[in-house]
């Protein structure tokens, strides 16, 4: 491989690990949280892509309950960006007071919660193929104003072109995962909520109200999902219904990777799982599903903690 | 607490599996105009997918089932007796569309089956309307070996072998020039990789170098690295075997890219819906049509002007083949009725003599005359080569028809 070819493959990796790492933050969040993972975050992410195409004014097509309907406002993109994902938050929100809410209040099993999760995850991929129908759906060329389609990160003479989106991708990203890192680590809110993941009964003991704190995880951990899902789509569209499911899986091979509930594990985990992927030989391509979950089988039986995770204390 | 992470680690894995299966799961759609009552029309059944990754050319095919129905019902059905459609969602996978066939087979009593969507989901559930003598007819699988799964099986969907080369050649008289071509086919679909097979043969036999084979999943979207690998080969010519969403994006994001020469997209990508995904960068491509709207027949002008009508906007080769699908029941079905009365025949036989006719028959259909070959292959005369031309605002554009 020259180093054109290799440099190339590295920048496209780094992109795509770096939205692995945003939707994987939201699963570790969650799970630091409440020590279970929310099957339901594909599902989010799908329906955050939605939002924010109906926000900018993106009519839907004929198979749907809601066929042509389009909103009667058009707003740019990053507006739609950011309220669409809190829409998804919102969602995230309604979904923990609706199917984790009650499971926890009677001290169920944490795989009764997953279980649900993931019907609540199978009911909004359902619900959206209801309204708007199997089609995908793309936002208009403009989203990014009037950025070339792809950037040169070589020389005239030996070009190593990137596409543009992949690299704002890449930039908001990296802000919102040190968005997130300050948050956690420096404000009242995040040590409460570190708290709260380092000892639930000890936290509340010290007054964290510890429902409105898992509340905020799951707007945060949704919108993070949201945001995700509309940057993956205005690269490659909302290919239907179903398109978060396989970034669903890949999240979960990220986060085992990186070490369940470790914030800069989801993020090493992310870039990690993209590069590899960005690296499959050209010839093995349509295995890197494989090649991620193999990471992961290997990381499972290596080092079960992941790569940044705490070691499982055995607590009586 | 517990440790929690060996039950963690089963539950990831079960949870993995659960995802998947729900992905292609199979929903019963059930037309509820249509099985409910007791009124003595004809029962046909239509196995398309309704929901999952195939839901979009499932849809389109459905619809033109639909139009079909309500077109033929309106000249009378079959000598007097409407027909009904009896509709079973067949998901993405194989499993549903089993499941979809035997409820058709078993309960709705249907007197032939028109699908599936998928040729990888016809070798699995072809071989049961096979054992129950039940005829089908294909619609949309054009993969080697369909009709040869057994006598009760036959399409009207030409087989890529027949389409595909045209494409190639279409190419080829745009630019001459053309030396080094890229393939790119998604390895998780029996109809695509038995595509590429035909279009690498075709490549071979027009004396161009095959410089490179990139294989992907119709559920991938993200085509970065094989698309950077295959243009640092610098290909004069690009063919893709995949479906629309996937499709449409490895074009998408090969022009982002930099590739400036012609691409060929293969049947997956023959349907409207892939405009949405490339937008204005799908201006330009080339993909081998067996049914062209602007096609003269009386026939068609009726299908694409119900179509035009209900949708805005032209019929896709998909609608075309449903609509023909049903027509071949129909008229097989009024001709088995002159000999012998259908209502008279037990269900085994009609479905039994009902595939002699249908084997027998001519039709003039949306795709022009076609006939069937003794094994169940459709004959058909036409085939054209359709070229994307967006419009300026990149949101709409056609197939442009250039043979």
């Amino acid at each position: 491989m020259n180093i054109t070819l290799f440099l190339q493959q590295f920048l496209n990796g780094l992109s795509i690990g770096s939205i692995y790492a945003i939707f994987a933050l939201g699963y570790t969040l969650v799970y630091s949280i409440l020590g279970i993972i929310n099957l339901a975050h594909g599902a989010i992410f799908a329906l955050g892509a939605y939002f924010t195409y109906a926000l900018m004014g993106g009519n839907f097509g004929f198979n749907g309950l809601l066929a042509n309907a389009v909103l009667p406002i058009k707003l740019p993109f990053a507006m739609s960006l950011i309220l669409g994902s809190t829409l998804a938050g919102l969602v995230g929100v309604a979904m923990e007071r609706v199917a984790f809410q009650p499971l926890r209040r009677q001290g169920s099993d944490p795989l009764l919660t997953v279980v649900s999760s993931l019907g609540v995850g199978v009911v909004i991929v359902n619900l959206i193929q209801y309204l708007v129908g199997a089609e995908s759906y793309t936002y208009p060329a403009n989203t990014y104003g009037n950025l070339p389609p792809a950037i040169n990160f070589g020389s005239l003479e030996n070009p190593i072109p990137i596409r543009s989106v992949q690299v704002v991708i890449f930039g908001v990203s990296v802000v919102i995962v040190t968005i997130l890192t300050y948050f956690i680590n420096r404000t009242k809110y995040g040590k409460a909520m570190q708290a709260i993941a380092e000892d639930p009964t000890t936290a509340s003991l010290l007054g964290i109200n510890s429902d409105r704190f898992i509340i905020l995880t799951f707007f945060i951990s949704s919108f993070l999902a949201g945001l995700a899902g509309t940057l993956v789509a205005s690269s490659v569209s909302i290919a239907g219904p179903y398109f978060g499911i396989a970034f669903g899986l890949r999240g979960l091979a990220v986060i085992v990777l990186g070490g369940l509930g470790s914030i800069p594990g989801a993020v090493l985990g992310g870039l990690l799982i993209g590069l590899v992927e960005a690296f499959v030989p050209a010839e093995y391509s349509g295995y890197k599903d494989a090649v991620a979950f193999g990471i992961l089988f290997i990381m499972l039986l290596v080092r079960p903690q992941g790569l940044l995770g705490r070691r499982f204390i055995q607590k009586v | 607490m517990k440790n929690a992470l060996p039950g963690t680690t089963a539950l990831l894995s079960i949870c993995a599996l659960l995802l998947t299966s729900c992905g292609g799961g199979t929903n019963t759609v059930t037309d509820t105009a249509a099985i409910t009552g007791t009124s003595d029309a004809i029962p046909i059944g239509i196995a398309l997918a309704q929901t999952s990754n195939v839901a979009l050319l499932g849809q389109e095919g459905f619809v033109g089932a639909r139009i079909a129905e309500t077109y033929f019902n309106s000249k009378g059905g079959i000598n007097g007796t409407p027909i009904k459609l009896v509709i079973q969602d067949t998901g993405g996978d194989e499993a549903g569309a089993i499941n979809a066939f035997q409820t058709l087979i078993n309960k709705d009593k249907v007197v032939g089956i028109v699908g599936p969507t998928l040729s990888q989901q016809a070798f699995s559930a072809d071989p049961i309307a096979e054992r129950a003598k039940v005829p089908v007819i294909g619609a949309s699988n054009t993969a080697k070996g369909i009709p040869e799964i057994g006598d009760y099986v036959a399409r009207v969907s030409s087989p890529v072998s027949i389409v595909a080369p045209n494409s190639v050649k279409a190419a080829l008289k745009q630019n001459p020039q053309i030396k080094k071509v890229a393939v790119f086919y998604a390895q998780n679909d029996a109809f695509n990789k038995s595509e590429t097979e035909i279009f690498q043969k075709t490549v071979k036999d027009q004396g161009l170098e095959l410089v490179t084979v990139q294989k992907f999943q119709t559920t991938d979207t993200d085509f970065q690295a094989q698309a950077t690998n295959a243009i640092n080969l610098k290909p004069d010519l690009v063919i893709i075997s995949g479906l629309a969403a996937d499709g449409g994006n490895l074009v998408r994001q090969l022009r982002e890219l930099g590739y400036k020469g012609i691409i060929i997209g293969g049947n997956g990508l023959n349907t409207p819906n892939v405009l949405s995904v490339c937008k204005a960068l799908c201006d330009g491509v080339l993909i081998a049509q067996a049914y062209s709207p602007e096609y003269p027949g009386e026939i068609n002008k009726v299908f694409r002007q119900a179509y035009v009508d209900q949708y805005k906007k032209e019929p896709a080769q998909f609608t075309g083949q449903a609509f023909t699908a049903v027509q071949v029941y129909v008229e097989a079905l009024k001709e088995l009725d002159k000999k012998s009365k259908i209502s008279t025949l037990p269900l085994d036989k009609l479905r039994a003599e009902l595939n002699k006719q249908i084997l027998a028959g001519k039709y003039d259909t949306p795709l022009g005359e076609i006939a069937f070959t003794p094994v169940g292959d459709v004959i058909q005369k036409e085939f054209y080569v359709a070229q994307i031309k967006m419009d300026k605002d990149g949101n709409t554009g056609k197939f442009v028809f250039i043979k």
